[in-house]
């Protein structure tokens, strides 16, 4: 509870930025919905046969989940706000289809035939019976459509639409259920006020209820209209995956570049992804850049190359070759510090037994009780490769989430973990790492990845990134890392205060 | 003046109507009575063109009415409904001068009509113009049905069974209603309906119809006196040989008020039998389905003349 308070407060205006996003996305897909969903029901309650098939399409689309959904929607119109609000569009347009068209044609058929025997006409039929009739129906329709999409509309975080649920994904990802709660509740707690707004709405006259619709169509319409005009168009978009280490590693970029160019605005988009999402981004032309270790260019993205190097320096030169000539895209020079796997026990247990490398383990493999992420207990580059390389076997080893593993040792239940170099529960958790001193595993460094388009435009941007190459140590990020994810500061202030400090920035 | 020449009606092998010839005079207060199945109010729905003939013309005032633009024919027709089909969605003034606002009346001059007319039919229009039709009984709500067929004048008033669904003390006020409507207004009513009474209390002239034919046409009298066949006979039967009148057949035209006495009474007495009962008293009490009733000298005398009038 105290951790959600000390987000809330540290993080208030974040999560009012993501609230607002959450309510402008699921806004415009719902009126976008309603906007088709109910002419094309007008349109078809004379067409029985027509509006059946319309129904059979619209429930066929409503059973496609929601991240298959995304997932076509990626090669076709990339990533953003613009996928999120057509998937949110299809799964909302079936309730409020359904409801109009079932109200439309379950009106009495005495009202019906009062309302043509008296020669009224098609319109002012439907206008002033019909419609107002139906409206009950309708907006019940425009109630479930609206639970559903705000529900959905976490999912928009994926693909890098922001939103509340950048802080459930956030949260999953770093075992910070703080986050995790503050997302969701937040976003159950928008269901209920629309939900509300909704039922109050249907109680105001059709009347009534139409201008209050068309006031909110303008506002959206006149602030998406302000902020594209408001925004100068040289904007370099830098985008980072989920944690703490990409954003503050963007705010560097952002704050390095804007320091050098100050005609150049950059737009940082945190969390907006995994690896893929913002790879694709990057091609699509959706962000200019983002930073990306070498060990996953060789690993995920690029063919051909999966037997990654134990030397940095040649992991490097092969995924920015490969990188260049497969996707013509251009590889800037990578920091120091790695965020590879790496062992890690505690203190007292190092100190006991005198640990400080990989090696020193083998005379005490049959103390050891290990705790690893089924990735590592399972790949060539984890475990498996690890006890080759260094001929060793513990005396138990558990599998167990990443985001546990952590308070499974602090809580003494094992006694070595494996990790990654920059967690910063090393920190949190009094930890100490052993050196790789047989530089078993994959180097993975960080360095900026951008299109070659762009570095042929900004030719600039290769001196300013470039001065961020061989700094940053390990233990550097690990600091960060905590100051952001476990202490809550902001990224953008331990961002400056790091390239401060480091005379990057004055 | 309306005019059936050879109309027919089928539905997928169904004869509904078969040749129908009828001619309803200007001004004429003009019943369709029959069993259900009869074709009468198929008849009547062919005026306002909700249901197209498969053979022959109808003619409205010397044009045929498949002539005149469909919406103009309706315009010129007001229409009652047997389930009175107020708009629940449109409050009591709103659903009167719906027709007048698809005519493009002005509001001012649609909303004096309608409270005109609500203040015709003894309906307060301060009280009920701004009311729901929820908020109406039955009986008040047809009366805003009828009056909403009035509201732009029109030539010709069509009733569809307008009171089947009312109790009978809403039933006998709305018929006087409408005699009297009738009688003010100089319209041509063309009213539907199962019942036999009814038909003879309202019509000036009435067609007796069965099966999609018309069986006879004439004024009451007439076909009361010579009836065309067996079947207006039969229709006829019960007027004709009334049997003795029963306390029963008071409280079915709705007199008798509830009562906590314990009832004298049974339903099944006849009106001598309560004359008896209410000379040596000035109430008696009546036990009926609903509870024990009263009934006053008042009521029967009341009862006794409505009998002789019909």
């Amino acid at each position: 509870m105290s951790q959600i308070n000390h987000i809330l407060q540290t993080q208030g205006g974040d999560i009012l930025h993501a609230i607002g996003q959450h309510i402008g996305l699921s806004l415009i897909s719902l009126l976008i919905a309603a906007v088709i969903a109910i002419p094309v029901a007008i349109l078809l309650m004379h067409h029985e046969r027509w509006a059946k098939v319309m129904l059979q399409i619209t429930s066929i689309l409503q059973t496609i989940p929601s991240l298959a959904l995304l997932g076509i929607l990626i090669p076709i119109v990339g990533i953003g706000t613009v996928p999120s609000i057509i998937a949110l569009v299809i799964y909302a347009v079936m309730p409020i289809f359904q409801n109009t068209y079932s109200g439309l044609t379950t009106i009495d058929p005495n009202l019906e035939e009062a309302a043509t025997a008296f020669g009224l006409s098609r319109r002012m039929k439907l206008f002033r019976i019909e419609l107002p009739l139906a409206l009950p129906m309708i907006i019940s329709g425009i109630r479930i459509a609206t639970v559903m999409i705000i529900g959905t509309a976490t999912l928009a975080a994926l693909i890098g639409a922001g939103g509340l649920g950048t802080y459930i994904l956030l949260g999953i990802e770093t075992n910070n259920n703080a986050l995790l709660i503050i997302g969701a509740v937040l976003s159950a707690i928008l269901a209920l006020v629309f939900g509300a707004a909704i039922d109050w709405l249907g109680k105001l006259s059709f009347k009534k209820a139409g201008i209050v619709l068309l006031t909110l169509v303008v506002l959206i319409g006149g602030f998406a209209g302000y902020r594209k005009i408001a925004n100068p168009q040289t904007t370099i978009t830098v985008a980072g995956k989920l944690g703490s280490e990409p954003e503050i590693l963007i705010n560097m970029y952002k704050d390095l570049i804007e320091h050098d160019h100050p005609n150049i605005q950059v737009t940082t988009k945190a969390n907006f992804g995994a690896t893929s999402f913002l790879f694709k981004a990057l091609q699509s032309g959706s962000i200019d850049i983002y930073p990306e270790f070498t060990g996953t260019v060789l690993e995920s993205l690029v063919k051909g190359e999966k037997s990654a190097s134990h030397d940095p320096a040649k992991t490097y030169q092969t995924a920015k070759t490969a990188l260049k000539s497969q996707y013509q895209m251009a590889y800037l020079k990578p920091m120091q510090y790695q965020n590879g796997y790496d062992l890690a026990v505690t203190k007292q247990f190092a100190t006991k037994y005198h640990l400080k490398t990989i090696s020193d383990l083998v005379a005490v493999e049959d103390k050891v009780h290990a705790g690893f992420d089924p990735d590592f207990h399972q790949q060539k580059d984890g475990y498996p490769g690890l006890s080759k390389a260094y001929g060793l076997k513990f005396a138990s080893v558990k599998t167990m989430e990443p985001s546990i593993r952590y308070k499974a040792i602090a809580n003494g239940k094992v006694n070595l973990v494996d990790g990654y170099t920059t967690d910063p529960e090393v920190q949190e958790y009094h930890l100490v790492v052993l050196k790789d001193d047989k530089s078993f595993f994959p180097p993975y460094q960080g360095a900026p990845l951008m299109t070659e388009k762009l570095l042929t435009q900004h030719p600039e941007l290769r001196t300013t990134l470039n001065k961020l190459a061989g700094k940053v140590t390990t233990t550097d990020m690990q600091k960060m890392n905590y100051q952001v994810s476990v202490k809550h500061h902001k990224a953008a202030t331990v961002a400056r205060d790091y390239l401060r400090s480091h005379g990057l920035l004055d | 003046m309306i005019e059936f020449k050879n109309v027919s009606k089928r539905y997928a092998g169904n004869q509904a109507l078969d040749d129908l010839n009828l001619t309803i005079p200007t001004g004429d207060f003009f019943v369709l009575v029959g069993p259900s199945g009869s074709g009468k109010t198929t008849t009547l729905k062919m005026l306002n063109r909700l249901i197209e003939p498969t053979d022959g013309d109808i003619y409205f005032d010397d044009k045929r009415i498949i002539d005149y633009d469909l919406k103009q024919l309706r315009q010129q027709m007001g229409y009652v409904l047997q389930n009175i089909a107020l708009f629940p969605n449109l409050n009591i003034q709103d659903n009167i001068a719906l027709q007048a606002e698809s005519l493009g009346w002005s509001r001012k001059r649609r909303i004096d009509r309608a409270r005109a007319l609500l203040a015709q039919v003894d309906l307060d229009p301060n009280q009920y113009a701004t009311r729901m039709p929820s908020e109406l009984s039955g009986g008040e709500q047809q009366r805003v049905g009828i009056i909403r067929a009035l509201a732009i004048k029109p030539k010709v008033v069509l009733m569809d069974e307008p009171f089947s669904a009312l109790d009978p003390i809403s039933r006998k006020q709305l018929q006087d209603l409408v005699l009297q409507l009738h009688q003010e207004l100089k319209m041509t009513f063309v009213f539907v309906t199962h019942d036999m009474h009814e038909a003879l209390r309202l019509g000036q002239h009435i067609a007796v119809m069965r099966l999609g034919h018309i069986q006879q046409i004439g004024t009451g009298e007439a076909i009361m006196q010579h009836p065309a066949n067996d079947f207006v006979q039969g229709f006829f039967e019960n007027e004709h040989t009334p049997r003795p009148a029963t306390i029963h057949d008071l409280l079915a035209q709705g007199y008798g008020e509830p009562t906590t006495a314990s009832a004298t009474l049974t339903a099944t007495a006849t009106v001598n039998e309560l004359a008896a009962a209410l000379k040596t008293q000035s109430t008696a009490a009546v036990m009926t389905d609903h509870g024990p009733r009263q009934l006053t000298t008042a009521d029967l005398l009341d009862y006794l003349a409505t009998k002789e009038a019909d």
